[in-house]
């Protein structure tokens, strides 16, 4: 399985929830799979894609919550694990797209080549479940449920790059999952929705 | 245990500016803030973060969900943010209210915390992030209520420092 397979199968099993791309490759790999509103293309902010997830699903818990994270991009921020298995959000799936390399500066080894394991990180932070999966079969079973997968796939070289306005992916962003950013056009059609 | 009037004043100002989310990477002075929420605004959703660059990552998925988040942390921890403020915050035009408890200003003893805390007006003003001082107890609620309205209503960070003299004289 390569990354944009795996991409792909994320934005299927997705459906209409929100997605969070990682910068880089994940976030290429997220466009090229298909430009949807509801997928937020972070561009910077390295690391904290999971993050980002997590706050998103804090805020809305009554939606799915995807991320898509990269094994280089998660082990700049492996503190991350830890505030997601404290608050164990329920709707909140994070998968890392775990090519053992730096793929996006030039495909230097990252410690996952070497056998770190991402998933056992996750699961000592009592993230549950995490998992490593190998094929689509298993990607698609893990899917279902929140917590985090490790995705070992190969390198799959980005064939395209989504939009560069940040402005732009946020407001679209904002609106296509119900709550218009104050003050925009998307807000002046529809009325703000504030959860709780 | 009574909170000192400032820290009764910063969580009056987080709650006035409609914020309801908290990310906290805590230090001794943010201890009477913390206690302060968990005592009389059950309203406020407290979060930990492991590190105040996660911090910020927080606080922009919850505005992508609809909320205003609020970022407590110490001076130092402003270093550790600058990625996420410059690369992420920045150009989305995710607003943040960040209340900053100051090291290294005046009446601080640990020279460690000496650099970061005397260039962080400058390294803001560097960065572009609108910063502001909390002059006297009496003076917290409104400057740290405006400093969030101002972020809120901008677009923008607006960073409203607690000065060492105030919280830990």
């Amino acid at each position: 399985m390569n990354r944009v397979e795996a991409t792909r199968i994320v934005v299927e099993i997705a459906d209409a929830a929100p997605i969070v791309a990682s910068l880089g490759h994940p976030a290429y790999d997220l466009y090229a799979a298909g430009d949807r509103p509801e997928n937020l293309y972070t561009w910077g902010g390295m690391g904290i894609a999971s993050s980002i997830g997590l706050g998103l699903a804090l805020a809305r818990p009554d939606l799915r919550v995807f991320v898509l994270d990269g094994d280089g991009s998660l082990l700049m921020n492996l503190g991350s694990l830890a505030t997601i298995g404290l608050l164990s959000p329920q709707n909140l799936t994070v998968v890392v797209m775990d090519n053992e390399e730096y793929a996006t500066t030039g495909g230097q080894a990252t410690p996952t080549a070497k056998g770190a394991d991402l998933a056992a990180a996750a699961r000592a932070m009592r993230i549950d479940p995490a998992v490593t999966v190998r094929s689509d079969t298993d990607l698609r079973a893990a899917l279902v449920h929140p917590g985090l997968i490790v995705a070992k796939v190969t390198e799959s070289p980005p064939t395209s790059k989504p939009p560069l306005d940040c402005v732009f992916i946020k407001q679209r962003f904002m609106a296509a999952i119900g709550n218009p950013e104050p003050g925009t056009a998307g807000a002046a059609f529809q009325p703000v929705k504030r959860p709780r | 245990m009574t909170a000192p009037t400032w820290a009764e004043g910063v969580c009056a100002g987080v709650h006035a500016c409609g914020s309801r989310d908290v990310i906290y990477v805590p230090d001794n002075p943010l201890a009477h803030v913390l206690s302060t929420f968990e005592d009389k605004y059950r309203d406020v959703r407290l979060i930990l973060a492991t590190r105040e660059e996660e911090a910020f990552g927080i606080a922009a998925g919850l505005y992508f969900g609809g909320r205003l988040p609020t970022v407590l942390l110490q001076s130092s921890g402003v270093g550790n943010s600058l990625n996420a403020i410059t690369s992420l915050l920045m150009p989305f035009q995710v607003p943040a209210l960040m209340v900053v408890s100051m090291r290294g200003d005046v009446g601080e003893w640990n020279a460690a915390q000496a650099p970061m805390g005397r260039a962080l007006g400058a390294v803001l003003d560097a960065i572009g992030v609108q910063h502001s001082s909390v002059d006297s107890d009496a003076a917290a609620e409104i400057a740290v209520r405006i400093a969030g309205r101002t972020a809120f209503a901008t677009r923008a960070i607006h960073a409203c420092l607690l000065p060492r003299r105030m919280t830990s004289p």
